[in-house]
């Protein structure tokens, strides 16, 4: 296990050997290496293959820009495809392999694409597969699927876990290269509350990559010395392989922590942390990216940025080849010659664009051996390293819609003057492309922002003296017969920037589009300005009029498992819990989310084979004898104050004005448009004090409308509202025996019909003391009550009703025997309630009252909601009893055909009534009120049903109310 | 039915939890209740809470104390009176020395309050709360979301809070917590 | 996007919800008000590009709606107030 390739020096741990395997073989590196130093080291140039053509690929960067080098990391079900290998820690036990091949990586199947280049330029797909149109589906897409995407994923839920956070700073520093930790000093020896973050894991950026000096040391040592003294600060919070991925509204940032990616194993711990950034300001200094020159076959294997040449010789102790020849257009460039000899690296020739020195083509079909310059001439070299200038990473500037300027004398766009606010841009990112100067700015920009937000700070910049830096604009290599890539990461060439100038896509958004260049996880970082000036070229104009894309985020690729945080299975909402819940799991209750509460729905017995069994016996029982059901997620108001009945008054479209002290009435709540949206009944404890309860899906809602009215349309009103609903475990005691059974169990209270009538409540105690309320309700339409405890004494309550009930044979019963017995009663619900309701149609047109203001009442009235055709609410049953009924059906005159026109209606809820002994249904028909006797069809073609049904009443039981009044 | 006293179950049943170094308990000895102010009562109230507990009215951000007593503000003409309790009847005894002067709900039940302390706990709090808790003075107190559940934070002491969410998700709001100190890394 | 609380300061929009228009404070009286203000009160919105009056509910906070005016082209929030405030000032009162 000899690393053919390892140099001396760099900032590696040579006595923590680590060894990884690639594609099944076994290979040693070093801590402080990532994938790709360490896959360098072992001589693996040739490490992918291509999106498009399956053209060898090599590692091509250093850094998060790499377009090439996307290997599938881990195993199992924690492989995940793409991840770069050149931002990869290399740790003890890692396994990667190559992606996007048939077959082994050197001999790809898929290569064949290849040979079909000509016919794969951009718009191959939306020109090819046009016709025939019946391919599409049978062959292309199939086809296309198959052959399409980069890796695989491993079809396994992802074991890892994710969190996010908030963190919250004076300023936000982004990139912790010469520029950030300058100015990270700087701010937090002001006195700022500083976040300094870097994506990669070892503060310095490119000081760590360059032989440059910093106040007398070199470069590396001085960024360690400094993160050292930075990481001792209680203000600083120095985040490595922390990602700021975007910008966004008023200071806030979104930041990616890598926690365990470097590690064999998480323990536990979150992966990967989303962090969501507070900022008074944030410094962008994130450098700059380095790109490429077009030329023939400038894609193989060997074929490097010059900046990563060197990153790999200097910090990672790497050489990425034996013989290397340079191609450069600036200054720059030429440092690697320096670096390289100095390390003993052969140099075989240095190509200056500047000097009239082209590479027309190379030559190595799965590695670099040629290189073929202008004038016939070649030279040997396993690798060249390019430089076509550096991009200042502009990026987040843009994030706001902000416009880069296009800057010729660093042939780069540097940030325009529309950043986010708060944002200020030092170093290369802001076109300050030489060391000192990118100190110097910021310094400067540290000292005004810590002025800025009141601090002062006297201290100089670190010292560092301005290389030479010379660059010519140089973008292709005109001469180059051989197919030349723009972008590496989507096999976008020359050719195709040229084709669909010529086709028509002159905006640069629709070059992108139309040739996918600058798609995809690298999103174009070393590739979109070079088909800017492709594009600019071939239209005459300069590159600042043609103008970049938007930069959106993530700046680079963010797992969804990262945003979705915590928020997986059963975490993905809270659960709300009734009082009662852990007696009703002891009680066989299997139970249903509504909303976020978990109810009972019913109360399986042994012997039942199907929730039918368990439902037709909890609500027959309750009509016979007495069942007591959790309400308690009703949602419950407090409205207290002078005001308050005059405020329920504007808040029902009923009259509640003169609703008596120990009485409780039905409310119904309209919407401003006049359509019905809540009901519920509020009780009047005292002369200023009520208790409202809402539906279970509308109590956030009825609370928050209820705020607005009380707040902004009438903030006079002596009127206060907090939630009860938490607070009281509350229990529907319905049935002939609830009167006895509650007997047993409130205290000193007379509860005979002329004591405490239909609708009475009043605060009473239960079982010799505790605190209670009770109210005489039915929602069953059976004598009924419901009484509600202390939530604190909800399970014991339970328990003690069910134990004193079992003199009547009471029964729990759930949400299904609770729909049971509204829809045999003809109570309306959320089925009802559909956002297209009417009073009218409920058959409570009357009870809008036309003697006062309230909420809705006056659209109410429109004529169109006031139709004689309109629906109205009416019961449904089947003609032949053993028929069941079908919600959702929609009803027709017999012999009509089945279509809108001839739609008189639908069935809302429908229900088999134990009570009845056959299947009931709800609905709203035109006229239904008229109706009633009439036999029409319930038709469904969803469903299948098609049945003859009879209107009747909505009160399929007790129509006069005799029962809840006894 | 003699024997059918009601026993009262907190929420979480008065849970005590350890984390490493930090402690996570429920407390279910506190009381807790609402006193809304009455419009143009805000002068008599304040004077009312002063004679009645010697507190003064909190502001928005900020609580006040006297001996066992708390009271946070929960929105411009609302508090929370919190202090320890046993007995269910918490509002009569505020009602009592309130002699009218504020509207008062019982909240006892509508809250779980759980009390934090240990040394990661500002940063189990960075993962849990979107607020700037490390700056939070003693004292401090505020109502906001975690995990999607309503909440309120009360600063006590530098490595000590209280957190109040609503008592029918009381376990997903505690394992929140939990998932928060156990995922500091 | 934060929001500065005229009372709590700065806060992240996450704790708010949003009904759109301030306009929404006029509500015409039903018994006085004919069909047609009742009509444009609900459903007639102004929607300016660039400086908009706004209702925002502190749902997950104070329970305070405020008045947010903000830029809608800029995202800037130029003001904030309590909607009781301006209701009062603007002449609600019971």
């Amino acid at each position: 296990m000899t690393q053919p390739n390892r140099l001396d020096g760099g900032q590696i741990d040579r006595t923590r050997k680590l060894k990884f395997s690639w594609n099944g073989t076994f290979y040693s590196g070093y801590h402080g290496d990532t994938l790709a130093s360490a896959l360098l080291a072992n001589g693996q140039r040739l490490v992918g293959r291509s999106f498009k053509y399956h053209r060898p690929r090599g590692i091509f960067s250093a850094g998060s820009e790499e377009p090439n080098a996307l290997v599938q990391l881990r195993t199992g079900a924690a492989q995940e495809p793409n991840t770069r290998a050149t931002t990869i820690e290399l740790f003890d036990g890692l396994k990667a392999t190559s992606q996007n091949h048939r077959g082994s990586l050197e001999y790809d199947l898929m290569a064949a694409n290849d040979l079909l280049s000509p016919f794969l330029s951009a718009g191959f797909y939306y020109k090819t597969f046009m016709w025939p149109k019946a391919f599409w589906e049978q062959f292309y897409e199939p086809v296309i699927r198959a052959s399409a995407g980069l890796g695989r994923l491993s079809m396994e839920p992802d074991p890892d876990v994710y969190d996010h956070g908030y963190l919250h700073c004076d300023l936000l520093i982004i990139g912790a290269g010469p520029a950030g930790l300058t100015a990270a000093l700087t701010a937090a020896r002001a006195g700022l509350r500083v976040i300094l973050a870097d994506e990669d894991f070892t503060p310095g950026g490119r000081l760590n990559a360059e032989t440059y000096a910093v106040d007398d040391q070199p470069g590396a040592t001085w960024a360690a010395a400094v993160t050292a003294e930075l990481q001792a600060m209680d203000n600083v919070r120095l985040m490595t392989r922390t990602t700021v991925y975007g910008a966004y509204d008023h200071g806030v940032y979104g930041a990616l922590e890598r926690k365990t990616d470097h590690l064999a194993n998480a323990n536990g711990k979150p992966r990967q942390v989303l962090w969501r950034l507070y900022t008074k300001r944030a410094l962008l200094t994130a450098g700059s990216t380095e790109r490429s020159i077009a030329f023939g076959n400038n894609d193989r294997p060997g074929v490097m940025l010059a900046g990563a040449v060197r990153t790999y010789v200097n910090r990672f102790g790497v050489a990425p080849g034996k013989k290397v020849a340079i191609f450069t257009n600036n200054d720059d460039g030429l440092r690697t010659a320096d670096d390289l000899r100095a390390k003993g690296v052969d140099i075989t020739r240095i190509i200056d664009a500047r000097q009239g020195d082209n590479v027309v083509n190379t030559v190595g079909r799965k590695g670099l051996h040629t290189v073929y310059l202008n004038g016939g001439r070649h030279v040997e070299a396993d690798c060249l390293a390019v430089s076509g200038g550096w991009s200042p990473n502009v990026h987040l500037t843009c994030h706001h819609r902000g416009r880069p300027v296009w800057n010729e004398q660093i042939a780069g766009f540097t940030p325009g003057k529309d950043l986010p606010p708060g944002m200020v841009v030092a170093g290369a990112a802001n076109g300050a492309m030489t060391l000192a100067a990118a100190i110097r700015q910021a310094h400067e920009a540290a000292q005004s922002i810590a002025a800025g937000l009141g601090k002062t700070v006297r201290d100089t910049a670190p010292k560092a003296s301005d290389e030479t830096f010379d660059t010519a604009p140089f973008w292709h290599v005109a001469e180059s017969k051989t197919r030349a890539w723009v972008d590496l990461q989507n096999d976008v060439t020359t050719k195709d920037i040229k084709q669909s100038h010529q086709e028509g896509f002159r905006s640069v958004e629709h070059l992108k589009r139309y040739t996918t260049l600058g798609m995809a996880t690298d999103q174009g970082k070393t590739a979109n300005i070079l088909g800017l000036a492709l594009m600019a070229e071939a239209q005459g104009k300069s590159i600042q009029d043609t103008g970049t894309t938007i930069f959106r985020p993530p700046y680079n690729p963010v797992a969804i498992g990262a945003f979705a945080g915590r928020a997986r299975g059963k975490d993905f909402r809270p659960t709300r819990l009734t009082p009662s819940h852990r007696w009703a799991e002891e009680n066989g209750a299997d139970f249903v989310e509504t909303g976020m509460w978990l109810r009972a729905q019913w109360f399986k017995q042994p012997g039942e084979k199907g929730w039918r069994d368990s439902v037709d016996r909890e609500a027959a029982m309750v009509r016979k004898s007495v069942g007591i059901c959790d309400v308690t997620t009703l949602g419950k108001i407090d409205i207290q104050g002078r005001d308050a009945a005059e405020f329920l008054n504007r808040i029902y479209a009923n009259a509640f004005l003169k609703l008596p002290v120990g009485k409780v009435r039905y409310g119904l709540m309209l919407r401003e448009d006049g359509i019905c949206y809540d009901d519920g009944t509020t009780a009047r404890l005292a002369e200023n004090h009520f208790v409202m309860t809402t539906t279970t899906a509308n109590a956030v809602t009825v609370f928050r409308n209820m705020e607005f009215a009380r707040q902004c349309l009438w903030p006079d009103l002596d009127v206060h509202l907090i939630s009860t609903t938490d607070a009281w475990a509350q229990f529907g005691v319905a049935g002939p025996n609830a009167r006895a059974l509650l007997s047993k169990v409130v205290d000193d209270l007379d509860l005979s019909n002329d004591a405490f009538p239909f609708m009475a409540c009043t605060d009473c105690t239960v079982f010799g003391g505790t605190p209670a309320r009770l109210f005489r309700i039915s929602f069953s339409g059976e004598l009924a009550y419901e009484v509600a405890v202390p939530a604190r004494y909800g399970d014991a309550m339970i328990r003690a009703l069910m134990e004193v009930g079992q003199e009547f044979d009471a029964v729990p019963y759930g949400t299904e025997a609770l729909g049971v017995l509204r829809i045999e009663k003809g109570h309306a619900a959320g089925n009802e309630l559909n956002g297209q309701t009417t009073a009218q149609m409920l058959g409570l047109g009357g009870m809008v009252s036309k003697k006062k203001d309230s909420i809705g009442s006056k659209l109410s009235e429109r004529p169109a909601l006031n139709g004689d055709d309109d629906m109205r609410l009416v019961g449904f049953k089947p003609v032949d009893k053993t028929i069941g009924l079908t919600a959702g059906a929609h009803f027709l005159s017999p012999g009509d055909p089945e279509d809108m026109a001839h739609d008189q209606g639908w069935m809302t809820s429908v229900a088999y009534s134990p009570e009845l002994g056959h299947s009931i249904g709800l609905g709203y028909l035109k006229r239904g009120q008229d109706r009633l006797g009439e036999q029409i069809r319930s038709y469904s073609p969803v469903r299948g049903g098609n049945t003859m049904v009879e209107v009747c009443s909505p009160h399929h039981i007790d129509p006069e109310g005799h029962r809840q009044r006894g | 039915m003699a024997n059918l006293t009601l026993t009262a179950s907190p929420a979480l049943g008065g849970i005590e939890l350890e984390i490493g170094q930090n402690r996570i308990a429920e407390r279910s000895d506190l009381a807790i209740v609402s006193i809304a102010t009455p419009l143009g009562g805000k002068d008599i109230l304040a004077k009312t809470l002063n004679t009645g507990w010697s507190l003064t009215m909190p502001d928005p951000i900020m609580s006040t104390v006297e001996g066992n007593t708390r009271a946070i503000r929960t929105s411009p003409d609302q508090i929370l009176l919190i202090f320890p309790h046993g007995t269910p009847d918490a509002n009569a005894t505020v009602q009592k020395k309130l002699n009218g002067t504020g509207y008062t709900t019982d909240q006892t039940d509508a809250w779980v309050i759980l009390e934090i302390s240990g040394p990661d706990t500002l940063k189990a709090l960075e993962r849990l709360c979107l607020l700037d808790t490390a700056t939070f003075e003693i004292g401090q107190s505020a109502r906001t979301m975690m995990e999607h559940m309503g909440a309120l934070i009360i600063r006590l002491e530098d490595d000590r809070f209280m957190l109040m969410s609503a008592s029918s998700s009381a376990g997903s709001f505690l394992h929140a917590v939990e998932t928060s100190y156990n995922y500091v890394s | 996007m934060i929001i500065n609380h005229p009372l709590l300061g700065p806060r992240d929009a996450a704790e708010f919800t949003v009904l759109g228009d301030a306009s929404l404070l006029h509500r015409p009286d039903g018994m006085t008000a004919t069909m047609d203000d009742m009509h444009d009160y609900a459903y007639l919105r102004d929607n300016p590009a660039g400086l908009h009056r706004e209702l925002w509910y502190h749902e997950q906070g104070d329970r305070s709606w405020l008045v947010v005016t903000r830029n809608t082209l800029t995202h800037d929030v130029e003001n904030v107030e309590l909607a009781r405030d301006v209701a009062r000032t603007e002449g609600r009162s019971k």
